[in-house]
Parts: structure tokens; sequence; C-alpha cells
């Protein structure tokens, strides 16, 4: 195969992944409006097309209409560039997660449905999800007002805490299936009885939960709850930059579940058919990572939100030790195999 | 001194977990429930017998409005909504309305016009949408308000039998 070859097959898998990771953030926020309304007796928005379809197109146009404010005092490259460094990491992670193996299209074989097969998969997304980070900061501190601080300051905390559990329980499942490329944790979870969620039940647990942490996600949105502080970190951004914001944080979700799914639920693999074709197990990744998405809106409109201390608190003192104690006994258990 | 005693959590609200279980699962349930929304524009406003809409003059049956611009309706409305000019007419009842406008923005349903007529003329509708697009086709003049009687007969009946107690027959 060709160098030119190659850089087509990844050229056309980059945008086929990208636009359809863009599509789903943007489809999201219309799902997340209808399921709350279902779970609230109502029906969501219904006018825009069929079932509301078309709505993420209609907020797209109106954020693309309104008005740009820039609050006085605001530092303005910093302002202007918080929104872009906040979404920017959660787009770049989709690079590694493989949605489906081997893709034969007329006897042709192209290789996983991944952008990249970075044999480090794991190392790099953690080490970007912790550029997100710095996108709260500088949104909260360059908005020039106190709420944005706060809020800013407040989210900052808390996802830096959660990123210790984050770590710590992927790492025993790289410790688990003994590699970080993240197409080889998937191929080590072939039957449903081999998937991580079995031998690591604690780690699946606090995944979960620090993955709502990390993406600012409820119960623990403390940073950008309405009562409290406004609108957090996001309060001063107008249009188009919080709509950065918000895709952002969509796309992280959605990363995040993808995540779950390739290293808990064995990714690409159907139940009760290994030798599935390769569309079939897409599907079967695509059907995974939307319930895990469905799980981030169901928690979201039936949790009551964590204080803040509360939160700091357990995520120092109960996550980090139990996933300490996972990762040791996790080691023990291969080494001693 | 009142004490108050906070109840122990029982060992599945402490461990968090189940109880949150079970709070997914009722908000899963509640999905599948029907859903109260009123489709507006398709779903019409419900309306009964004690409905109280705008007010709407009657027209009597050989075509001839039935107000004679006596202005009681006028001196009764609460919010100054009702502006009449008077005119003559050649029927045996020798007046009529030469400009009768209701000021639809300042009226506010009370039904007082319609308890003040002494000649049955004006009476509260069923009728509730008022949107337009300036303030001046809001205020509503003799053609906007006229309506024939059978278009307002439900209304008719229903206030006869609750002022039955007050009700004199009429001279005309």
């Amino acid at each position: 195969m060709s160098g030119w070859e190659q850089f087509l097959i990844v050229l056309v898998k980059t945008v086929v992944i990208y636009g359809a990771v863009i599509n789903v953030a943007a489809l999201m926020t219309l799902a997340e409006r209808k399921f709350s309304a279902f779970m609230q007796y109502r029906i969501g928005p219904n006018r825009v097309g069929p079932f509301g379809l078309l709505q993420p197109l209609a907020d797209g146009v109106k954020f693309i209409f309104k008005e740009e404010l820039t609050p006085d005092g605001a530092n303005p490259w910093l302002f202007r560039a918080a929104p872009v460094i906040a979404a920017l990491p959660a787009m770049m992670t989709i690079a590694v997660i493989p949605f489906a193996p081997d893709v034969t299209i007329g006897g042709r074989n192209f290789g996983t449905l991944s952008i990249a097969d970075l044999d480090i998969g794991v190392l790099y997304i953690l080490a970007l999800g912790g550029l997100s980070v710095y996108g709260v900061i500088l949104g909260g501190w360059a908005s020039n007002s106190k709420y944005s601080l706060l809020g800013g300051l407040r989210a900052s905390a808390q996802m830096i805490s959660y990123e210790l559990t984050l770590i710590l329980t992927i790492l025993a499942v790289v410790v688990m299936s003994g590699s970080l490329n993240l197409r080889e944790i998937v191929e080590a979870q072939p039957t449903i009885g081999s998937w991580h969620i079995w031998t690591q039940p604690l780690a699946f647990l606090m995944f979960v939960v620090a993955t709502f942490a990390e993406t600012n996600r409820h119960p623990f949105d403390f940073s950008e709850c309405e009562p409290e502080l406004v609108g957090g970190f996001h309060t001063e951004y107008s249009a188009m930059k919080w709509a950065m914001f918000y895709i952002g944080e969509y796309s992280a979700m959605t990363v995040m579940a993808s995540l779950t799914v390739v290293l808990f639920l064995g990714g690409w693999s159907v139940p009760f058919w290994p030798e599935a074709p390769w569309f079939v197990c897409l599907a079967s990744f695509l059907a995974k990572t939307g319930f895990f998405l469905f799980l981030f809106l169901w928690v979201r409109w039936t949790l009551p939100r964590f204080r803040f201390d509360q939160l700091m608190r357990m995520g120092w003192k109960l996550f980090l030790p139990l996933a300490l104690a996972n990762l040791l006994i996790t080691g023990a258990f291969v080494a001693l195999r | 001194m009142v004490i108050v005693k906070r109840k122990e959590l029982s060992l599945s609200e402490k461990l968090y977990i189940p109880e949150v279980l079970r709070g997914l699962s009722i908000t899963f349930r509640k999905m599948f429930e029907p859903k109260i929304t009123r489709q507006y524009p398709e779903e019409p406003l419900p309306k009964t017998e004690v409905t109280r809409g705008q007010p709407r003059l009657v027209v009597k049956e050989d075509d001839t409005i039935a107000c004679v611009s006596c202005g009681l309706c006028e001196a009764a409305c609460p919010a100054y909504a009702i502006t009449i000019d008077g005119g003559e007419t050649d029927r045996s009842i020798e007046r009529e309305p030469v400009r009768f406008d209701i000021d639809m923005l300042r009226c506010i349903l009370c039904g007082f016009c319609e308890e003040a007529c002494p000649k049955e003329a004006i009476y509260m509708s069923d009728e509730l949408e008022l949107a337009d697009y300036t303030r001046e086709a809001l205020i509503y003049d003799m053609d906007k308000l006229k309506r024939p009687k059978a278009a307002l007969q439900k209304r008719i009946d229903y206030v006869k039998r609750i002022n039955t107690r007050w009700q004199t027959p009429s001279s005309t």
C-alpha cells in the first residue's frame, strides 16, 4: 500500500469519525432536552423538524448570529482562547478510540476504524484530558468576574482531583490487559465473559463516577450550576464562544462514554457472536456508547448535586485510597498468576 | 426547646449506590408515562360554558345591530376601553352607534359591559386569541366586533340562566 493510499485512507477515516463525533455532540444537545422532558411528563422540542431533529441546526444558526460580548477588563487573548482550549482536547482524543475491527469493503482491508493506532493510546488520552482543565481555568480567569473566577477555580480543583481516580482505574485495566494500546485492550476482551467489567467491578464504578466528575457533569457540576454561581466559568461568554464550551463538554462526554466501553465493556465485541462482521461490531460499539451517553443524561435528571466539600472529600478520601488498593490487588494478582 | 432528631441512615442509604439505582429506575419508568403537554395551535384551548372571552356586539336576525348607543357599557367599563359615538336611525328605536370601538389592549374581560347593557346587545363571546402585528390593529372597531346572535347564543343562554333573579323583560 503506497504512501498516498495510506494517507487517503487515514484522511477518510478522520473525516468520517470526526464528523460523526461532532454530529453526536450536536444531537446530544437535542437528546438532553428530549429525554429530560420525557422524564418530566412533557415533550421536548418537537416543532423544528420531525421529533425536533433540526433543533440543533436552529440552535447553531442562532449562536452564529448572536452578538459577541466581551466584558470590560477581560484579557482579550485569553478570553478568546479559553473556549478553544476547552473544546480541542476532547476532539483530539477521538483519534485513538477504535470503533470497529478490520474494515473490509469490497475485499480490501482498511485496518481498524480509528484515526491513529497509537501504542501509547491510553497515555495520549490522559495527557490531553489534563489539558482541558486549562480551558476551564482560563475561562474563569479571563472573564474578570467574581462568579466566573470562583466557578473556574472550583471546576479546575474538581477536575484535577478526579483525574487521579481516573488514571488509577485505567491503570488497573492496563495491568489486566498488558498494553497501553486501546486496540489491544479491546482485543483482550473477545467474549462477554472476558469483559473487564466482571474482573474489575470496583474500578468500573469508580471510573464511571470519575468520568462524571471530569466532564463537569451532574451530580458534579457545582462549578456551572445556575443557582449557586450563575453560570460558573462560562457566565460571561455569549454566542459562539459559549457554544464552543458546550460542544467541548458534549464531545468530552462522548469520548468518556466510548472510553468506558473500550476499557470495560469489550469495545466492539458483540455479546454472543465472536466472529461478527465489522459493521455489526461497529453497531454494537455504538449501541454501548449510546447507553453510556444516555446514562450521563439519566443521572443528570435524577440525582441531586454534591456540595463542593462533599465532592472534594469523596475524591480524595474515598476514591483515591480505593483506587490505589484496587491497583495494588490487581497488580499482585497478575504478578502471582 | 424543640429537639429535632435526625433519622439514622439505613445501610443501603449509606452505601448510596442502591439508592441511586432506585432513583434511576423511577425516572426511567416516568419516561414511558403519558405526557401532559398541550400542543397548543393544533389542540385548541379548553372552553366550557363558563368561559368568559372577549366582548362582541349582537346583530339581530333582521341584520340590524341591537346596540342603541346609550353609553352604559362605556360608563361601566373599569378600564375605559369602550368609545361610543351615537347617531340617528330611521328604525323605531331611533338610536344606533356610528362608532363603537373597544381597545382590546385595555379590555380586561371582566364582563361589566355585558352586565350593564339594557338592550342585550353586548355579550362576552368565547373568543380568547388576541394577536396581531401592530397596536392600531388591536383597537377593534364596529366591523370587527359584530357577530350574529346565533354565534353568541351559548353565552346568552348561560347569562339568562344564571341571572334569572334580576331578569326584567326588555321593552323591545
